[in-house]
């Protein structure tokens, strides 16, 4: 392999928790039980991490007294993988082309996709594709610099071909542990430039700004504050399943009774069990990438929820307040009537619960690898109440179908 | 002068262009396919191991995306397209709702992508009843029919210039190269050759359909479906060890990234897509043709980046799927006034849009069955396209019946669906039933998760010249050029038509056994806007020149070399699925041109 393996002949990932503020706690594995609890410094000298500057992770974002699960990858030779000018053209070409309007779809890029080593779904299954992706008809070379990779020497991209002629689209594809989050600039024959398609951006701590991605199973806040995730985890649990005792206990137990292996086999990005499944990571993916036209409803909706939540309930945290208190917002809600709500800062508060519906539901059951449905957990509840032979159909190892690659 | 030149061109890669240019090839001939839509593998036919379908609910379903087109009554509505459908902002379909406002829908597409609609297609693979074919003659001088004070049925019926004997042999050959299981026996159809494979073990809740059908002397048949469940010689496809595991829940809306489900891509351009005389291009938008007189000389198309290039065929033959096949001739005919001339002198083209009447019942049942090993369908049954029960019940034409396994299977798209009759357009059930949420939302699974059953219909709509396609005054698409502006109402004797169809799905239901409640029946006959992505019509062929866009061969009647060979050609649309019958006539007209080019 191209870069040091662990005595399991896996990829060596260093994996760091990090308190914001810059305290270097334990480490967690961000994929549950894949890599060991280790305890190690800030390993200053690597020029690479989870897209977040070493020295001060978020820096540009709200100062936090959050643990935030960071990873940091160790200096490593980029590997690439061979994907042809047609499969850039097929993911590409029918957002990108046109003669009006805008780009269709910018989420689409870079294009995260499913990695596949030609050997084993268990050693394919940690990592993705990403393929980078640049359009300039007069460009004499193209690279990329990202934290997925080297900072500072360019990979390049090649020119995308199309009967034999130049497209103008140049790209590269490279391998991307799964979970993790990475910036990224273009160099256009010398001058770095931001992916002018992929809106995702990430501002550096000395004002740089850089274009963002993350692969499947990301579980590092990017959309979401931590106070914001913890009202979120309140409210999406008044709309799933599982609040009633029983799945609970369902959930408790059905990660805990899975052996240490079977864990690391079948779930190695499930993180932390709790009665949203990962519904919040979800969302707060989805709206870092596809429905970031949703974002500003959630701040607004939040803050105003924050706000009524303290009015109602002086000097309690509101993420810390019963199951009623959460019942009765919701009630609120679906009256399109929250009293102490500011229709003057958001108009509709029942818009706001169709779309965290819309995101809870869409998030508990969807597959695992856009951040919900922890573990798959959620299939797993629909297996043991009722009858749901989720892994028949679902790649290995998190289902049991060796025909299907995922 | 083209760029280059072919034999033919095909425009399209569905189930109306692959079988001509698979029939060409194999006799020799130089083929293009231009597809709008990219090439997206099945993991057998990819060359990195990977398919680009997945096996993923947020695939069929989608993120949110806003309508932004402007000077539409639904401008900022949101629509959830799945990968392989257009961004609608980029290419709308507009139609005239019953209000006259006009909207833009996501209804009539079938899927942009190499193979397209047969993709994503549940793969119900019926064959139409001989009476399909003659609806004018076995409607003669009839005055008893529902819902048709003017008469207007035994006006517009048409006959097919041939009849079912005539594409018998041509249904065969389909049935073959495609790849389809299912059973004859109990079939309303006749076939000279048996040519499917043995289909698997039904999903166990299909057992009620099973009862319901039987208990009213229904004759039932396992659902022929394009999916192959034996190794398949013609295209060089196996199946996994475990049979079993064909069957799974991502069947409809869902590409299959085993390529089993038998797409055009798999089945019939994947086994000539090393021949030297063959050659795809993907991601490439026609976007006119132009003619010196009667020969169509040049392709006009936009290569994957845009750029425009011309490309020419001894025969062009156009098969985009019939809302874009119409649009495309009409964008021909808006440049040049002879082209216009020739390919609509008789203000034909875009008239008789045809889609089916289709509806159904529902049902919950008494136990509990997994139906994430499922396909589309399990049983199906004629009994309502015969002569007798169609005369009987003063209907002009009768239709199919079968089960939809696989509707409410996944849980993601049980939420969309759920109390609501639409498929396609939006995010429904669970969103406004407020009151499902926590212990409620536990105790809805309980009720309903893998409980539900559901039958639908598929009957022939009345052809009118009223409905039609033509090109939107105002509404561009992102190559500047004009939208496909669909206005399609329903006749009087179409909601007759559905009424009784409907009418026996319940009745199918209800009979299913003890316990079974039917929670639901009805069909589309309110709603101007479903289509249910069968397009047909705009183009049809016939015997007379003055009647019809196409001659019996499907070539345009003023032109040597034009071609329409997608659902637009049918002058009625049958009653059932359409997918086979276009696969029967692509192989028929393929098998004529082998001779003249």
């Amino acid at each position: 392999m191209a870069e040091g393996t662990d005595k399991n002949g896996r990829p060596s990932v260093d994996v760091k928790e990090i308190r914001y503020g810059g305290s270097a706690g334990f480490t967690r594995s961000a994929e549950s039980g894949r890599g060991a609890l280790t305890r190690s410094p800030p390993d200053t000298t690597s020029r690479v991490c989870g897209g977040i500057d070493p020295q001060r992770p978020f820096a540009t974002g709200p100062a936090l007294a959050a643990r935030v699960l960071i990873k940091w990858v160790k200096a490593m030779p980029v590997v690439q993988v061979a994907r042809d000018d047609q499969y850039v053209l097929n993911h590409t070409t029918r957002f990108l082309a046109r003669d009006t309007g805008e780009v269709a779809e910018p989420f689409h890029l870079p294009v995260v996709d499913t990695h596949w080593d030609g050997a084993s779904a268990e050693t394919s299954y940690r990592f993705n594709d990403v393929t980078f992706v640049h359009r300039d008809d007069q460009a004499g070379e193209v690279g990329v610099v990202g934290t997925f990779g080297d900072l500072h020497t360019p990979l390049p991209l090649r020119r995308v071909r199309f009967l034999d002629e130049p497209t103008g689209l140049w790209a590269v594809t490279v391998r991307v542990g799964k979970g993790q989050v990475h910036r990224y600039r273009f160099t256009v024959d010398g001058r770095s430039v931001l992916d002018p398609v992929n809106p995702q951006r990430h501002r550096g701590d000395n004002g740089q700004e850089w274009s963002r991605f993350f692969t499947h199973g990301c579980a590092v806040p990017i959309s979401f504050d931590r106070w914001e995730l913890r009202l979120l985890e309140r409210l999406v649990t008044q709309v799933l399943p599982f609040q009633l005792a029983e799945n609970r206990r369902f959930l408790t137990d059905f990660y805990h009774k899975l052996s240490r292996s079977e864990r690391d086999r079948q779930f190695p990005l499930a993180f932390l069990m709790d009665e949203s499944v990962g519904v919040v990571n979800f969302i707060d993916k989805l709206l870092a990438r596809e429905e970031r036209h949703n974002l500003d409803d959630y701040k607004t909706c939040l803050r105003l929820i924050d706000g009524v939540l303290r009015a109602r309930f002086p000097g309690r945290e509101p993420a810390e307040l019963g199951r009623q208190a959460f019942m009765d917002l919701y009630d609120g809600f679906a009256a399109n009537n929250v009293p102490g709500w500011d229709t003057e800062q958001y108009n509709e508060p029942r818009y706001f619960l169709l779309l965290l519906r819309r995101h809870a539901m869409t998030g508990a059951f969807a597959h695992p690898k856009h951040g919900g449905n922890n573990g798959a957990a959620a299939w797993a509840y629909l297996a043991e109440r009722f009858e749901f032979d989720w892994r028949s159909a679902l790649e290995a190892p998190l289902g049991r179908n060796t025909d299907y690659r995922g | 002068m083209a760029d280059e030149a072919f034999d033919a061109v095909i425009i399209g890669s569905g189930a109306g262009g692959a079988p001509i240019a698979h029939t060409l090839v194999r006799a020799g001939k130089r083929v293009l396919v231009l597809e709008k839509g990219p090439l997206f593998h099945a993991q057998h036919t990819s060359p990195d191991g990977l398919s680009d379908f997945k096996r993923d609910e947020e695939f069929a379903t989608g993120a949110e995306k806003v309508l932004r087109v402007p000077g539409v009554a639904n401008t900022g509505v949101s629509f959830y397209s799945s990968h392989v459908e257009p961004d609608l902002n980029d290419e709308p379909h507009v139609y005239r709702d019953s209000d006259g406002r006009d909207k833009v829908t996501i209804e009539g597409y079938t899927a942009q992508v190499v193979g397209g609609g047969t993709q994503l297609y549940g793969g119900v693979s019926l064959r139409f009843a001989p009476d399909d074919f003659r609806l004018r003659t076995v409607n003669q001088g009839r005055a008893d029919l529902r819902g048709d004070p003017n008469g207007d049925v035994a006006r517009e019926a048409q006959d097919w210039p041939f009849g079912y004997d005539e594409l018998e042999p041509w249904y065969c050959v389909a049935e073959e190269l495609v790849g389809i299981n299912g059973t004859r026996d109990g079939q309303l159809k006749p076939a000279s050759v048996d040519n499917y494979q043995k289909p698997l073990e039904p999903n166990s809740i299909s057992t009620h359909v099973a009862a319901g059908m039987d208990a009213l002397g229904f004759r039932r048949y396992r659902t022929p479906l394009a999916v192959i469940t034996e190794d398949h010689v013609p295209s060089g496809r196996a199946v996994p060890l475990d049979r079993e595991s064909i069957k799974t829940a991502f069947v409809n809306r869902y590409g299959d990234p085993l390529g089993l489900k038998s797409n055009t891509w798999v089945s019939l351009l994947h086994p000539i897509s090393t021949e030297p005389a063959f050659e795809l291009r993907a991601n490439c938008a026609v976007t006119h043709l132009s003619a010196t007189g009667s020969r169509v000389t040049a392709v006009h198309y936009r290569d994957p980046l845009g750029r425009e290039r011309t490309v020419s065929g001894t025969v062009v033959v156009v098969a985009c799927s019939a809302i874009e096949s119409v649009r495309l001739l009409q964008l021909s005919a808006e440049r040049d006034p002879g082209f216009a001339q020739r390919i609509n002198g008789n203000d034909l083209l875009g008239r008789y849009f045809l889609t089916h009447c289709f509806g159904g019942a529902s049902a919950r049942v008494p136990g509990r069955h997994d139906k994430s090993r499922t396909l589309d369908s399990d049983w199906a049954t004629d009994a309502c396209a015969a002569p007798e029960f169609v005369r009987a019940n003063n209907l002009w034409a009768g239709g199919a019946i079968y089960n939809n396994t696989s509707d409410s299977a996944l849980p993601i798209s049980m939420a969309r669906t759920w109390a609501a009759n639409d498929m396609d357009t939006t995010w429904k059930g669970y969103l406004y039933d407020l009151d499902m949420r926590g212990d409620g939302f536990d105790g809805y699974l309980t009720e309903n998760f893998g409980r539900q059953l559901s039958v639908a219909f598929m009957a022939n709509q009345v052809p009118l010249p009223t409905n039609r396609i033509t090109l939107h005054p105002s509404v561009r698409d992102k190559w500047n050029r004009p939208v496909a502006h669909i206005d399609k109402g329903w006749h009087g004797h179409d909601r007759a038509v559905m009424d009784v169809l409907a009418e026996q799905c319940r009745r199918i239901l209800a009979a299913g056994g003890e316990g079974v409640q039917v929670i639901g029946y009805g069909h589309v006959g309110n709603d101007v806007r479903r289509i249910a992505n069968h397009v047909l019509g705009g183009a049809r062929f016939g015997a007379d020149p003055e009647d019809s866009v196409l001659d019996p061969d499907c070539r345009a009647w003023r032109f040597d070399n034009l071609y329409v060979t997608d659902g637009s050609f049918m002058p009625t649309s049958g009653g059932a699925n359409p997918t086979l019958t276009i696969q029967a006539n692509a192989f028929r007209v393929g098998d004529l041109l082998t001779t003249r080019v």
